[in-house]
């Protein structure tokens, strides 16, 4: 079986880029080991920021909406319920499809898996009722359940705040936000409305234990300095369930079984493929994009699936060059303007960085 | 270890696999002063990439299965020697054969085999059924081999290794050797991190030997013949021990003229099924063979052959996930025996070319290998391991 275009992961970065590679005229396939497409949009009640062109006020879930919409309009041949267990020499992807493992030969291939949350270790951390922040807002808000009554959340930049305040919504008591540096990390604004509902933050301070015996019945939180526990700084209070959510990192391994050329780039997750100003990898053809190409958001994620998708379809001869040029220097200034701001900034910073070194 | 080494060693080991790991252990053992050298980690490359098998079964009657049977002797106390936890297991091994053509071929070796003194008996269907409820019901038969075991192949490499520095030896890992001199009385050994001296160099680099060989003017007959294993989820038992086709014998050596009933796909990627269940309650899928340079990435149409053909023996597989797959390097020689010999280059010795029977055979080599360079008499006549057979006379 052969594709032009073969997506991984339909997420917003691999569903931005369907729609732009079935709009120039690629053949695209677009497969996604879930039920549904969207990845995590659905989970994203709150609104998008930044200008208009990036759904600024929008939410997540309406944005995923649209895409999904458009790829329905455009009559983009879809997978679902099948993962990708593989890539193999000559570009071929083997996807599990219907419970037959297909082989997909494609001229040009995207790998836009995403993110995976960081796991953090500490005494009782393997105690059910110790999660991931996103597992928390999955329960929440897609599958509306409460994960718990009582939550401690552990890390205050948007993930844990955003989450923190989609469960106290939702009915929880969210006991406090837990966060190591001595400043939160999320948007002002969201933190904002966490101080007005009268969750307590608990800067300078990291989860020492959990406690329980079948699940997760106290926290015990310390302060934190220089990468130590203070001892004798402990409190403790009762919870049922402890959120981590100190961090992404990009799902890569796609990419290294493809044999892309990985760096370490702390600003954007640690280990991910290197890109160049195409999306294109060190392995012609192959592309990445979204938070497998570095954690940023789902703005950036959407432009930058868009990007490997022209820069693919001009490859392809199916995007004239002046034409394809135009288009993606207009998403390039998009993406820029997205690294705005000093959350933005040192994700730009390393982006160029990427980019100039080169695959 | 940095900068210029003035000290000479008694032995140089190049290569930290499981075979170079119990050269440089078994020196040790006698008192030698040793270096173990390598351009990486331990096990780095093929040890960490094997099954950890440790087999009589599919060695040929003769002086391959007398070899093999002694090293298999020398795990029990080796485990209890070795501060590292082997894992090693001894439960016996199944091999099955698929039909009535196949159960007279190994009817015929278990005989010879028993006559090396190799504890083999035949299986009936109903026998095998009992052995392994979850066979697939039209299995003809099978050939047990009682004394056969298995390791965790890193342990074993990491505990002879660890052994070995225990014993007074010196380990330069990550240390790439760059090239060899041999000077009048020692070899003059050039790496990133400076230069070693040593009375005797024994190149055991598997698959890399030639590289080492050709330092000193050496060409070495190995080349490296890929081989793929998937690797299945945790889950209940399958099979209580190790069990592979009959069939595996007939791909690993090429020989005779019995061609199993098999797809196409099985046949071109000379697949033959090994299961091997870990500690962890995994299992591992083999086995493949193909020439394909050093290419180690793992192959669909290979792993999609292995699946049928474990589902084939085994029809419950077809319901439990493969969670991993992966591929190694086998050092393979034209006759299948190893090279574990001195050279025409004196003081310089290989051990290697271990196909895949590097782990089963570590214990053997390492010792045979001390007691050559020591100058003592080996415990039998290791003319088939020797150097010089893939040459002519003249070449000589």
């Amino acid at each position: 079986m052969k594709r032009e275009v073969v997506i991984i992961g339909g997420g917003p970065a691999g569903l931005a880029a369907a729609i732009e590679a079935e709009s120039r005229g690629c053949d695209v396939l677009l497969v996604d080991e879930n039920r549904r497409a969207g990845g995590q949009l659905f989970k994203q009640l709150h609104k998008f920021f930044g200008s208009k062109a990036h759904s600024a006020g929008v939410r997540g879930i309406d944005i995923g909406r649209q895409l999904l919409q458009k790829t329905e309009e455009l009559n983009v041949e879809v997978w679902l319920n099948s993962p990708c267990i593989g890539i193999f020499s000559d570009k071929r992807a083997a996807i599990l499809h219907n419970g037959v493992t297909e082989v997909v030969e494609a001229e040009k291939l995207l790998i836009c898996t995403g993110g995976a949350e960081n796991p953090l270790r500490f005494p009782g951390w393997t105690l059910p009722g110790v999660m991931g922040a996103g597992a928390a807002q999955t329960m929440v808000n897609v599958g509306r359940v409460l994960p718990g009554k009582r939550i401690l959340m552990v890390g205050s930049g948007n993930v844990g705040v955003i989450v923190a305040y989609q469960l106290m919504q939702a009915g929880a008591d969210v006991v406090g936000i837990v966060e190591g540096m001595p400043k939160i990390g999320a948007y002002g604004v969201h933190a904002a409305k966490i101080r007005r509902a009268g969750i307590p933050f608990y800067l300078g301070y990291t989860i020492k234990e959990a406690k329980g015996t079948d699940k997760v019945e106290k926290a015990v939180i310390a302060q934190f300095q220089g990468g130590k526990i203070v001892e004798g700084t402990e409190l403790e209070t009762d919870v049922d369930v402890i959120c981590v959510a100190v961090g992404l990192r990009p799902l890569s391994e796609l990419a290294q079984m493809a044999g892309v050329r990985h760096g370490f780039v702390p600003e954007l997750g640690g280990f991910m493929p290197l890109h160049d100003e195409n999306m294109e990898s060190s392995v012609p053809g192959i592309y990445v994009a979204g938070d497998t190409a570095g954690v940023e958001e789902a703005s950036t994620a959407m432009d930058e699936g868009r990007l490997a998708a022209a820069a693919a379809a001009q490859a392809l001869g199916h995007f004239p060059d002046e034409e394809a040029e135009k288009r993606k220097q207009e998403i390039r200034d998009r993406l820029e303007s997205l690294r705005q701001g000093p959350f933005g900034e040192r994700r730009m910073a390393a982006k160029e960085r990427i980019v100039g070194k080169g695959v | 270890m940095s900068g210029t080494m003035y000290k000479t060693f008694d032995v140089a080991v190049i290569g930290a696999g499981s075979i170079g790991s119990s050269v440089a252990y078994f020196n040790a053992k006698k008192g030698a002063q040793v270096v173990l050298i390598d351009a990486g980690d331990i096990a780095q490359s093929t040890s960490s990439r094997s099954d950890g098998n440790v087999l009589v079964c599919d060695k040929q009657p003769g002086f391959d299965a007398i070899f093999a049977k002694a090293s298999q002797d020398m795990f029990p106390e080796l485990s209890r020697e070795l501060d590292y936890d082997l894992e090693w297991k001894q439960k016996g091994s199944l091999f099955l054969t698929e039909t009535e053509e196949e159960f007279e071929i190994a009817s015929k070796f278990c005989q010879d085999m028993k006559e090396c003194g190799i504890s083999m008996r035949m299986m009936d269907q109903k026998e095998i059924q009992d052995d392994e409820p979850l066979l697939a019901k039209d299995i003809y038969g099978g050939l047990e081999t009682i004394s056969d075991g298995s390791v965790y192949p890193i342990g074993l490499a990491y505990g002879l290794a660890l052994g070995a520095e225990k014993k007074g030896a010196i380990l330069s890992l990550h240390n790439r050797v760059t090239n060899i001199e041999k000077q009048e009385d020692a070899f003059r050994i050039e790496t990133e991190n400076g230069t070693i001296l040593a009375r005797n160099v024994v190149d055991a680099c598997g698959v890399w030997a030639p590289a080492i060989g050709a330092m000193v003017g050496l060409p070495i007959p190995i080349r490296p013949r890929q081989g793929q294993i998937l690797v299945s989820e945790q889950t209940f038992q399958v099979a209580r021990r190790k069990v592979h086709e009959f069939g595996y014998m007939l791909t690993k050596f090429q020989s005779g003229s019995y061609r199993r009933p098999v797809s196409e796909r099985v046949e071109k990627h000379g697949v033959a099924f090994v299961f091997e269940p870990t500690a962890s309650h995994n299992f591992l899928i083999g086995s493949s063979r193909a020439f394909a340079g050093e290419d180690i990435s793992s192959e669909i149409e290979v792993m999609k052959a292995m699946a049928e053909r474990a589902i084939r023996f085994f029809p419950v597989i077809a319901d439990i996930k493969v969670i991993r797959s992966y591929s190694g390097l086998r050092p393979y020689t034209p006759d299948h025996m190893p090279i574990v010999s001195g050279t025409p280059v004196e003081g310089f010795y290989i051990a290697a070319g271990h196909e895949g029977d590097g782990i089963g055979l570590a214990p053997i080599t390492g010792k045979v290998m001390a007691d050559m360079i020591a100058g003592e008499a080996p415990f039998m006549d290791l003319s088939p391991l020797r150097y010089d057979r893939f040459f002519s006379k003249e070449e000589r």
